[in-house]
């Protein structure tokens, strides 16, 4: 018997997988190990194969959940004309979370989420700016994430998008209907070092996390907005300096 | 391997603002460049022969390196053992620069890490963390601390032409 295991970059785990392709035929399941890369989903015979059966692209298809024949069964639908796979796990946890993983894989699903981010972190950012002191700029940031008010924008658009035909059942789907209650954000404060390594080489050209289009403009923007923290930083620090010697000096790091 | 051809058929169909009739040219000694209309479409390179309907093969972009060459060539080099590298070049040296752009963005993984940054920071601003209204603030791929490594692939389809 095997589990689902949740790597940290991937999802393993065995469904059994059916070769489901007329409905005529009757549906036999075959056991496959499944890892979820990317929008990729491949499988293989056994775990510890190196050599992959195959792959199934995760883009236009919707996930659902499905009862029928096989307990904890779901599918992927890609439309008219298109195959159907099903699967079904061994438990409903698996299923669960078989089926939230897929459903947020597709790289239309992080486009349209890395868009809704970016939108946050601009007002997020011109909150923070407005009023440093009082932080009561910054609740407007905050209130809009809690309330969901800008969403979530991306299941809907998502759901709209993976419907191809009339005949579809909206399933809604789990990230939805599941409040987050359940899940408790982890501890934050020691991952801001992984953002932005200080120490590390450059990166790559490829790999640089651009946050726009242009680097140059970025890096200005938050050489500016760093910028002005260490400002007045500063000039606190040299006005508790003149109060103690009156004697003027250099300042030690040129910031212009 | 097998993969689901019909899908991908169906999704290099998919419309695309990067599209365009590029001289490209294949990986082996003594692969020449032809001419091919190369799309993208979510992080696949289709090239299809002119006028026509099916494409010859798709380019998974990512563990990629794609590498201005001179002023109107680019390459996407696989960071596999065998260092498949594709050449194209453009009509002019903006079109070029917009491919390299578009590829590089087009990744998946560059997208993965940008919405790292944004959660990271917008949770640094705000005390909050964006992605618990979607429900998949545990997602492995959305973890700070994690790296995607893929599977480097060649191109799906057979390479026999390019």
């Amino acid at each position: 018997m095997y589990f689902t295991n949740m790597n940290r970059d991937e999802i393993t785990g065995v469904v059994a997988r059916s070769s489901f392709r007329q409905k005529m035929r009757t549906a036999t399941f075959q056991r496959r190990w499944f890892v979820l890369k990317a929008n990729l989903l491949f499988y293989q015979e056994r775990p510890a194969d190196r050599h992959l059966l195959g792959v199934i692209v995760l883009e236009g298809c919707a996930v659902r959940c499905l009862e029928a024949e096989e307990p904890f069964a779901f599918s992927l639908v890609f439309g008219p004309g298109l195959k159907t796979y099903t699967l079904s796990a061994e438990s409903r946890q698996t299923q669960e979370s078989w089926v939230e993983a897929l459903m947020s894989a597709s790289h239309c699903y992080l486009s349209l989420l890395v868009r809704d981010l970016e939108r946050l972190y601009e007002e997020a950012k011109q909150g923070s700016r407005a009023s440093r002191s009082s932080g009561s700029a910054l609740s407007l940031a905050m209130n809009r994430i809690s309330s969901g008010a800008l969403g979530p924008p991306v299941d809907v658009s998502v759901r709209e998008w993976r419907s191809f035909s009339a005949s579809t059942v909206p399933q809604a789907p789990p990230s939805s209907t599941k409040v987050v209650t359940k899940k408790s954000p982890k501890v934050w404060s020691r991952r801001n070092a992984y953002v932005t390594p200080l120490n590390g080489p450059a990166p790559l050209y490829g790999e640089w996390p651009l946050v726009g289009s242009d680097a140059m403009e970025e890096f200005s923007k938050l050489h500016d907005y760093y910028g002005q923290e260490v400002g007045r930083v500063r000039e606190e620090w040299l006005r508790g300096k003149r109060v103690e010697e009156d004697t003027s000096e250099e300042a030690l790091i040129d910031l212009q | 391997m097998r993969f689901n051809e019909k899908e991908m058929v169906s999704l290099s169909r998919q419309p695309s603002e990067m599209a365009a009739e590029l001289g490209m040219r294949g990986p082996k000694k003594g692969d020449v460049v032809k001419r091919r209309l190369v799309k993208l479409v979510v992080n696949f390179l289709f090239y299809f022969r002119i006028d026509e309907e099916e494409p010859i093969g798709a380019l998974l972009l990512e563990q990629c390196r794609v590498e201005k060459e001179d002023k109107q060539t680019f390459s996407i080099a696989f960071l596999d053992e065998a260092e498949r590298k594709y050449v194209f070049e453009c009509d002019s040296e903006d079109q070029c620069k917009e491919w390299i752009d578009a590829i590089i963005k087009a990744s998946y993984e560059f997208m993965r890490k940008n919405l790292i940054f944004y959660r990271t920071e917008i949770h640094r601003l705000t005390g909050k963390d964006p992605l618990e209204q979607y429900g998949i603030s545990d997602e492995a791929r959305f973890q700070v601390s994690n790296g995607l490594t893929l599977v480097s692939l060649p191109p799906f389809y057979t390479n026999k032409a390019i």
